[in-house]
This record gives C-alpha cells, structure tokens and sequence, in this order.
C-alpha cells in the first residue's frame, strides 16, 4: 500500500504542472514586487538599487495621503454598511416564519453576479448631473436638490463606495445567513423559554456565536476596500484631480501609465504590509476567545 | 387580508425595510433593462422610471451588429471556459496528490499554495505584466488564461484537499488490490466522488473569471481580445449618443451570469461563500 500511494512518477505528474505554475505566476511575482520596491526602474532596463527611498518619497508625496484616506474611508464605508445592513437582512430572512424569503435572498444577491463594469456604467448613469436617475428622483420628490455626485472631491470618494457596497452587500448577506443558519436552535430556544425577546436572542446569542463568520466578513470588507481598483478606474478615473486614488490606483498609474515600476512596486509593498495589518488587528479584536458547541 | 395581516404582525417594520432594500437592490437592474429598450428621448425626458413605452428591440440588434459585442462576448467565453478547464484539472490533480499520496514534502508543498490565497492580485500586477510581456504572451489569450488559471489554483485547490481528506482510505486500499493502477483510481474512484465539489468550483471560477476586471484592464490592449468587462468600458465613448443600445449591450453582458445565478441559486451562493469555510 506504502508503495501504491508513494508512487513517484504518479506524483510528479499529480504536483508538478500546478506547482510549476504558481511559482511563476503567483509567488515569484510577490518576491519581485518587494525586490523592485527598491529600485528606480522602468520595466524595460536592469534599474538601479536605491534602497528605501522610494518609500521614503512615497511618505512625502501627497498623493500617497490621499491614497491611504480614501482607502481607510472606502473601507469604513464598506465595512459599515454592508455587515450592518446585511446583518439585519440575514437575521430577518434566516427567521422561518418570514413571508417571501425566497425572493428576498434573490434580489439582495443578484447585484454580486454582475460585472463590475456594469454595476459602475449603471451607477454612472444614475448620478448622471443631468439625466441622472438619482436627481429626478429629487426632482419627482418636489425637491431642489442637484449634486454632480462625482465631480466634487469630498463627495465622490463616498459615492464611489456606495457602488461597491451596494453591489457586495448580498455577498456579505449570504455570507452571515450561513452563519446564522449553523448557530444550532436549541439556544434560540432556551433564550425564548428565559422570556429573552427576538432581538436580545439575536444580540446577546447569534451575534457572538457568529464571531468566526463576523470575522471573516471584516477581513473581506476592509482589504477590499484598501485595494479598491476597479470602481474608481471606471467612474472617476482617480478624479478630479486625484481626489479619488487609492493605493492600487497609485500603483497603476505610477507603473502603467509614467513607467515608473519601482516607485509603483513600493506601493503595492505599502498595500500588502496594510491588508497584512489589518488583518492582525481584526483577528486581535474579534473572536479573542474561540466560543465552541 | 388575513394575509395581508399577517404580514403586517410579522414584525412589520422590519419588513418593510426588507421590501425596501430589496426594491433598493433590484431596482437599478429593471432600470437598466427598461432603458435598453427605450430611445434616448424616453430615457431622459418623458419616461425616464418606468417601463418603456414602446419596445424598441432593435436596441439590441445595434449593440449586438454595430458595435464589438460578439467579440467580447466569445472572448469572455473562450477565456472563461479555458480558465475553468486549465485551473480545475491542475488543482484537482494536485490536491488529490496532497491529501491522499505519501511522500515528503506533502504538508509543505499544501501550505506553500495556501499563501496565494492571502496575497490580493493587484499586488503582483506589475511583476505579472513583466512576466507576461517577456514570456512574449502579451496580447494573445494566453495573457488572460494563463494568470486565471494560476490565481485560482491555491482556493480550488484548498477546497478540494478538504473533500479529498473527507474520503476514507479504505476506497484506494481495494482499488490497488483488484490491479487498479493510481491513475485508475484517480479518474474512476476518486473524481465521481468530488463531483459534488467539481460542480461547485466549475461555477466559481466561471463566474470570477466572466467578471475579472483589474488584470484584464492591463494585460489587454487588443481590441480583438477584449472581454466583455474591457469592451463595456470603451463603450461609454461610442454610445454617448445612444443611450438605449449601451443598455442593451449591458444587458447582454450580464445575462450569462445571471441565468446561470437563477437556474444554481443554492449553488452559486454556496460557491461564492465557500471561502469563509477555508478562510475563516
């Protein structure tokens, strides 16, 4: 049997094409974007060693700031507002005795399958200034309010983040009915015999038995909003001015469109060490204690 | 009434927030398909809510004759469905050798797959679009395929190690003494097995790749091998006069996607959740 299954050549042939790959497309390019951060490259030449100085220019350049704000606020926003709003939806429809929960779950979930690029055209369309579906709305309502949403700075980071939360809130809701659903019933009961109402079981039971799930949609929401991409590149493209950059915002632009490789590669490195971060610190606050049954 | 009652007792504010978000998520959709049937008119100025006046399906014949969109489309699908065939059977083969074979560096070589899973791709863009350009890929599909294929390997690969782990050995035991050879065991033992898993992992990475935006956006430059997240993008320039063909042909891009979510609803959910299992 040792033999049968420590078949050498079988293994060669299981392991290696997977292995093959990742290395060279996965992990050797991780090593490469640390090895570059220190360079003055452009891609094409050897580049020259400097050190830490990108990093050090990347500390005194303002665009950086811009970068980690628009980053911590993408995140704060995402993380609020889909763990909050998915939390209420997945408690609501994880109740049996919930008339329609079938389409509910098929309307909050459907915006996750789309392309990002036709949620960002979509949403372009409605904070349109002049067509826009979200200033006729006002307009219907009797009330004198137009906002171009994205061409002023301040607003348009957050209206950026509306999209992204409005497109993965169903993520995060199937995510914690999951985790509802596994909380065993016989708790619930319990509570419910102790005279707890539906909305102290929830609280003081589900919630903190969910650590784990509540962990995980932490760890998702916050490194997705600090590598937010995609939304910006469509809707603002970094505007006005660079109002709207983030980290991998810079790091495109830095590599793909000024051809300085290095000064982008230090920061994806700064990228990384954030998520890296952030990650610990979420893993630190929630789920101190592992709660089993 | 009696239902309408009930309705109203089941803790009513909740409800409504509920019908309200629902309308909130849905809404913009409706919106979208209403108005790739509208002409510019109806869109802007005198029905710009509700449902067209007219329907004005040769919107679609536009978006689908004049402009790329059969390009793009078959190019997401070429794309697509190579990805899910090159990253299932590389992963698969892998994790079966991982959990289920006896050699060394076993654990190691597990764990070592497992770090792609923390590393976000837009880290290694730069390194990855050298890589691309030396290998002289740059603007085929292999571009697209080659890198899908490898970001997907580490999750797919974690998720099936645990389905194989699951099987009990017993299975391989008489396998190798009825004469099986492990190759024999592999196809006609041990993937009927996982099907259940296959399955979910055919639609995640179909799914994934179909929607992949950031990676495309710099590895392709080619009009000719554009994919429907990329060709959308460009459109905005063209269609600016025609507003109700842009619909269209974003209508059609999220067709597939949501067909297939309608027909597997359980099982695109369970696909796409699946990795708080792993990663959790």
């Amino acid at each position: 049997m040792r033999k049968y299954l420590g078949n050498k050549t079988a293994i060669a042939i299981f392991t290696l094409p997977a292995l093959l790959l990742y290395t060279i497309m996965v992990f050797y390019p991780i090593m490469q974007t640390f090895f570059r951060s220190m360079f003055e490259w452009d891609g094409l030449s050897a580049g020259t060693f400097i050190w830490f100085d990108n990093y050090k220019e990347l500390l005194n350049d303002s665009v950086f700031h811009t970068a980690i704000y628009n980053g911590l606020i993408f995140a704060a926003i995402i993380t609020v507002t889909q763990i909050g709003i998915g939390s209420i939806l997945a408690f609501a429809v994880s109740d049996v005795s919930f008339k329609g929960r079938k389409i509910l779950r098929i309307s909050f979930f459907i915006p996750v399958v789309l392309s990002i690029t036709v949620v960002c055209q979509l949403w372009l369309s409605i904070y349109n200034s002049e067509y826009g579906l979200m200033n006729k709305l006002f307009d219907m309502l009797g009330i004198q309010y137009h906002q171009d949403w994205l061409s002023s700075g301040k607003s348009a980071i957050v209206a950026i983040a509306f999209v992204n939360a409005w497109q993965y809130m169903g993520y995060h809701f199937a995510l914690l009915l999951a985790g509802a659903k596994s909380v065993p019933e016989q708790y619930m009961e319990a509570a419910r015999i102790d005279g707890a109402t539906k909305l102290q079981a929830i609280v003081k039971i589900t919630i903190p038995m969910m650590a784990e799930t509540y962990k995980f949609c932490m760890v998702f929401a916050v490194t997705g909003g600090l590598n937010a991409f995609a939304n910006m590149y469509i809707m603002t493209s970094g505007g006005p001015g660079t109002s709207t950059y983030t980290l991998t915002y810079l790091m495109y632009r830095s590599a793909f469109r000024v051809g300085e490789f290095g000064y982008g590669s230090a920061a994806a490195a700064v990228l990384v060490i954030e998520c890296l971060l952030a990650t610990l610190i979420i893993n630190r606050l929630v789920a101190r204690e592992r709660i089993s049954y | 009434m009696t239902r309408f009652k009930k309705l109203l007792n089941n803790n009513w504010p909740v409800a409504c927030f509920m019908w309200l978000y629902a309308l909130l998520s849905v809404y913009p959709l409706v919106w979208m398909i209403f108005y790739s049937l509208k002409n510019n008119d109806e869109i802007f100025v005198s029905n710009p809510f509700g449902f067209p006046t007219h329907l004005r399906f040769e919107n679609y014949v536009d978006a689908w004759s004049k402009y790329n969109v059969p390009v793009y489309f078959s190019n997401s699908l070429i794309v697509a469905i190579a990805t899910v065939i090159g990253a299932i059977t590389l992963s698969v083969m892998f994790s079966f050798a991982a959990a289920r074979l006896q050699w060394r560096f076993r654990g190691i070589a597990h764990t070592y797959m497992m770090i792609g899973m923390f590393i976000p791709i837009q880290v290694i863009m730069i390194p990855l679009a050298i890589l691309v350009r030396d290998f002289h890929i740059a603007n085929t599909y292999g571009a697209l395929i080659i890198p899908y294929i490898a970001f997907n390997l580490s999750f797919t690969s974690i998720v099936f190690y645990g389905f194989f782990r699951s099987i009990p050995v017993d299975l391989e035991e008489s396998a190798c003494i009825d004469g099986a050879s492990i190759y024999r065991t592999f196809f006609s033992i041990m993937l009927p097995i996982i099907k259940p898993a296959l399955a979910t992992m055919v639609i995640f990475i179909f799914l994934n790749s179909w929607n992949e935006f950031t990676m495309a956006v710099i590895l392709i430059t080619k009009e000719s091998l554009k994919t429907l997240p990329l060709g959308l993008l460009f459109f905005q320039g063209q269609f600016t006069t025609n507003w109700g063909a842009m619909g269209a042909a974003m209508t059609i891009a999220s067709l597939p996607t949501v067909l297939i979510y309608m027909l597997f609803s359980e099982q695109v959910e369970n696909a796409l959740t699946v990795g708080s299992a792993v990663k959790g």
